[in-house]
């Protein structure tokens, strides 16, 4: 009755812990809903970066869709139940790898499974290799450019911060422009 | 209450000199004698009424707690002294009695742990130690039992007192070696880490109580094991990690 990884039909390795019953279940002991909580966030993360998932809401865990290879395991029938997500999130949010969005909200989060310091340094990357330095550009054209890019579908929240991060260093500035928002990416003075 | 001699008994003792001696810096001589003739005029009275209620002590549970009371009230600790069992040895020969009902308590507990898993209520443990006595034990009440497991606590056996959803209960955990643990354990091994209370009931003849005390004791106190509320047999089943089979 050995505990296996397992592959998903997309192409994602679960780790072991996934095939223990007890794992989706919230613990009453504290330091092993530690534990447990360290395990699904790594997890979770992990599953968002290979799918590049940005939003997990507590009613995934109820409504089939993009997280279900995660929250949930039929081969041993098990579920990841709404308020053990929530305390999951609230655990995430706390470590700074999650903020809740919309704010003000804790049904909701946006995942960093790249903090906005790093995303700020993968655009500011690609808007240098594209050859669209010191080039007005719209949000739109970095979320959705012709050539997928590790930019494309970036939340629009998750963008800003990128920008802003960059700005603080002289290397963006937010453009005001007829329909929208616009940036402009530029090295700054040696 | 100090057991370190704040008692009357302590006056008894050779710090009495030195303790006069710095009473004396604030206070004059004659207060002192005054305040010396006081006390042990004081001392003889309660030692004349312990010995004229002597039996009745013994013998009525509520007359013998008031009594407790009235002591607590003046700062008197009748278990402090110098003879083991205090007060109550000096002057009413009850010193031994206190133990021996600490070892009456301690006898039913361990006879029970079986059934129980080591809690029992009150009013049984109560019951089972009147039985011990007999006839010639006299009553015993809840609050002696309780005076009794304060004793026992220097002997760091877990002897304890606990309210669980308003009912008192006695808890005597071994502290080393939980048998009933160590049992388990090997359950959770033959199960590929799986344990819940219908197999210790079934394959070890264990009461439910005694099952789910053990089990919840090993999850909530200990942490030794990882919960499963969605179980589909019993709804609620414990896991050992450590008896699980995990692939690299």
């Amino acid at each position: 009755m050995a505990l296996s990884t397992h592959t998903t039909s997309t192409g994602f390795l679960l780790p072991s812990i996934h095939s223990a019953p007890p794992f989706f279940t919230q613990q009453p002991n504290p330091a092993t809903e530690a534990i447990v909580i360290e395990q699904w966030t790594k997890l979770i993360l992990s599953y968002a970066r290979h799918r590049n998932l940005f939003y997990l809401r507590v009613e995934d865990a109820e409504t089939g869709g993009d997280w279900d290879e995660v929250l949930r395991n039929d081969r041993i029938n098990r579920r990841l139940p709404p308020t053990h997500l929530s305390s999951i999130l609230a655990g995430m949010v706390a470590k700074n790898v999650a903020t809740y969005e919309p704010a003000k909200q804790t049904r909701s989060v946006l995942l960093y499974w790249r903090l906005p310091e790093e995303w700020a340094e993968v655009l500011h990357q690609w808007a240098s290799t594209t050859g669209q330095m010191n080039t007005i550009m719209t949000f739109y054209e970095i979320t959705d450019p012709p050539v997928n890019s590790p930019l494309t579908n970036i939340p629009l929240p998750l963008l800003r911060k990128a920008i802003t991060i960059l700005a603080k260093s002289n290397r963006a500035q937010i453009i005001a422009i007829a329909d929208g928002e616009g940036v402009r990416f530029f090295t700054p003075a040696k | 209450m100090h057991r370190r001699g704040v008692g009357l008994a302590a006056f008894d003792r050779k710090q009495t000199t030195k303790r006069f001696e710095e009473l004396s810096n604030s206070i004059s001589q004659s207060q002192v004698t005054h305040l010396n003739n006081q006390l042990a005029q004081f001392r003889t009275a309660l030692t004349h009424f312990a010995s004229t209620h002597r039996d009745k002590i013994k013998s009525d549970p509520s007359f013998r707690h008031a009594f407790q009371q009235m002591c607590t009230s003046i700062g008197v600790d009748p278990l402090a002294g110098p003879r083991k069992g205090g007060w109550w040895a000096e002057l009413l020969g009850l010193g031994d009695w206190q133990y021996e009902l600490g070892v009456q308590i301690v006898d039913v507990c361990v006879s029970t742990r079986e059934r129980n898993g080591g809690l029992i209520e009150m009013a049984e443990l109560i019951r089972m130690v009147s039985k011990l006595r007999g006839v010639s034990g006299g009553s015993i009440t809840e609050d002696d039992i309780v005076q009794s497991i304060k004793t026992l606590e220097p002997l760091g056996a877990g002897y304890q007192v606990v309210d669980i959803s308003g009912r008192k209960m006695v808890r005597s955990v071994v502290k080393e070696l939980d048998d009933d643990q160590t049992t388990i354990l090997g359950l959770a091994q033959e199960h590929g880490g799986r344990v819940v209370e219908d197999m210790l009931i079934q394959r070890r003849q264990w009461s439910r109580e005694r099952a789910r005390t053990a089990l919840e004791n090993m999850l909530l106190r200990d942490g030794l094991c990882w919960l499963d509320d969605q179980d589909e047999e019993c709804g609620r089943a414990y896991w050992v990690t450590s008896a699980m089979k995990w692939e690299a």
